[in-house]
């Protein structure tokens, strides 16, 4: 009884701001609804349009592409810099913090400093490239690079904070291991490929899920820094969805716009599911 | 030098090239906020500011209720993480170490529900606010998230599942209930976790835009990141003034989490273990 009153008040905001929500946005994608008047009943009608509308598709591909530039970078730069400091150094400490205050940053503002540092003529950016005679292109008026850009702000943001995690996982690596591979004769590059890396899938996993849920959702700095332009170049699917919801009024087609979004979540987070499943074995208790 | 002397200073090298790239778009922005329109274009973003001007921040308090951004953010943010520190305190305990019917079921589903992207429960969530007419008041913005979160209270049951059982038991001998067992033993024992949880949710609220631009609409609910980007697509223009914008809006967050940076680099890592 009294564990019913400890979780009451979390349970109450539960039911009524996520499971409620949830089943809602299933109920709203058969509605048509301007976000004022009443909810009129359509059916299918938004799933039919869902299918013939090319701008959707686009969104899904420009969120895949996206996710495809930015979590593989920083997850590559997080890891080397957590081998870096994964060792007794002087300032270890230091650097530990310094590389995790970008976490913290507000998208919003971000998306300022980062559309000054890109700018075509004021920026530093291009200044650094003409000091070695390249001449720096466009950067957010292109479509080629823009969304690059935009990545490029996400991978400064929580590469700092990937790596403490990747640290803290090999630091729970046995000392043992390594002494053992060590007498065996075990070159560098084995001992990274067969030791190490097996040895971090756990840390890798918590990562690489959260990571990746996190970056299906762009939408802040999109938002600040090309409004989903030039063209439709960086029109994640959540800035469609925000698009057709609140500039549109199109907010029972956002909702089936939403589960194409949470639909996509769910498969690429099962198939991680899947793959690490046969590879290592994680508690989940 | 050696071989390890050698691989020594390449190591410091790119280490300190990282440090620098990490911290450089911050010194870059409070520099700027400090310069001349003038000074923005002919200078670079390195040159220090010199002479330092205050007129930016001086205009930008002046154009705009930039007070009223902070204490509106700051209300919302510190109702939400008092909120989220104690209800998930209490319902971390309760799956921690109570025996109830359908208590893994439960937290399953809280934990489930992590995978369910924010779009997915917002446009709902307006639809429901806007029928109890809720929609531009503080409620709808700090109501959603109050109640804990999912992610909160995994965290913190993930750590509570660490302290030793035995203290609760010789505490129940001598007669303590279950609210005097968390208030006394439990809480304090698990500062880290909640320091953490705190910056964590203050941080979150803090940057928070997709649901305020959505659920606001006036002035006297405008958060920072609303009223941010509504000031830069007017200032286009004046990069000085969009950027000391920008640069008190990061400031308070750096101020936090230099507070408790000690805490939250330890246990950001505990929860990727496990």
């Amino acid at each position: 009884m009294e564990a019913y009153l400890l979780i009451g008040p979390s349970l109450a905001g539960f039911l009524l701001f996520l499971v409620v929500p949830i089943i809602g946005v299933f109920a709203l994608s058969l509605f048509s609804w301007d976000l004022v008047g009443t909810p009129q009943f359509v059916g299918l009608a938004n799933y039919r349009r869902l299918a013939g509308d090319g701008a959707a598709w686009t969104a899904v591909g420009n969120t895949v592409y996206y996710v495809a530039l930015n979590i593989p970078a920083q997850t590559v730069l997080a890891l080397l810099l957590a081998l870096a400091l994964n060792r007794k150094m002087r300032g270890g400490k230091v650097f530990r913090v310094l590389f995790v205050l970008p976490w913290m940053a507000m998208p919003v503002a971000l998306g300022i400093i980062w559309t000054w540092a890109f700018d075509p003529r004021h920026g530093a950016v291009n200044h650094l490239l003409s000091l070695v005679g390249i001449a720096g292109p466009n950067w957010l008026t292109s479509t080629t690079w823009a969304m690059p850009v935009i990545a490029s702000v996400n991978v400064w943001q929580y590469t700092g904070y990937t790596m403490l995690f990747l640290l803290a996982g090999l630091q729970a690596i046995p000392e043992q291991i390594y002494e053992a591979a060590a007498v065996d004769g075990v070159s560098a590059v084995q001992r990274f490929f067969k030791i190490t890396l097996p040895l971090l899938r756990p840390s890798m996993f918590f990562v690489l899920i959260t990571n990746v849920i996190g970056s299906f959702q762009l939408f802040d700095t999109v938002f600040v820094m090309t409004q989903g332009g030039p063209g439709t170049s960086t029109t994640t699917l959540n800035y469609y969805i925000y698009q057709q919801a609140f500039q549109l009024f199109h907010a029972g087609y956002a909702a089936t716009l939403a589960i194409v979004l949470f639909a996509m979540i769910l498969l690429v987070t099962a198939g991680q599911f899947l793959y690490f499943r046969k590879r290592t074995v994680y508690d989940f208790s | 030098m050696t071989g390890t002397a050698v691989r020594r200073t390449l190591l410091y090298a790119a280490l300190l090239v990282g440090a620098l790239i990490s911290v450089a778009p911050y010194l870059m922005t409070l520099n700027a906020s400090f310069k001349t329109t003038q000074g923005m274009f002919s200078t670079q973003a390195w040159t220090p500011a010199h002479p330092a001007t205050f007129s930016n921040f001086a205009s930008l308090w002046s154009q705009y209720d930039m007070s009223g951004f902070m204490v509106h953010t700051l209300i919302v943010s510190v109702a939400i993480t008092v909120g989220q520190v104690l209800f998930c305190s209490l319902s971390a305990y309760a799956f921690a170490r109570m025996e109830f019917p359908g208590r893994d079921l439960l937290f399953w589903a809280f934990v489930a529900t992590m995978m369910v992207p924010q779009i997915v429960t917002l446009v709902p969530l307006f639809l429901i606010m806007s029928h109890f007419q809720l929609t531009d008041t503080y409620r709808a913005l700090i109501l959603p998230y109050v109640f804990g979160t999912p992610y909160g209270i995994f965290l913190v049951r993930q750590y509570f599942r660490t302290i030793p059982p035995d203290l609760e038991a010789a505490a129940r001998i001598d007669g303590a209930g279950t609210w005097t067992i968390l208030w006394r033993i439990i809480l304090p024992l698990s500062r880290p976790i909640l320091a953490t949880l705190a910056t964590v949710t203050f941080v979150n609220s803090w940057n928070n835009l997709l649901w305020p631009l959505m659920a606001t609409s006036s002035e006297r609910t405008t958060v920072i990141t609303v009223g941010i980007s509504a000031l830069q697509g007017q200032y286009a223009s004046q990069l000085n003034i969009v950027l000391t914008a920008a640069a008190v809006a990061l400031l308070p967050l750096i101020a936090v989490f230099l507070v408790f940076q000690r805490h939250i680099v330890r246990s950001i890592a505990l929860t990727g273990l496990k």
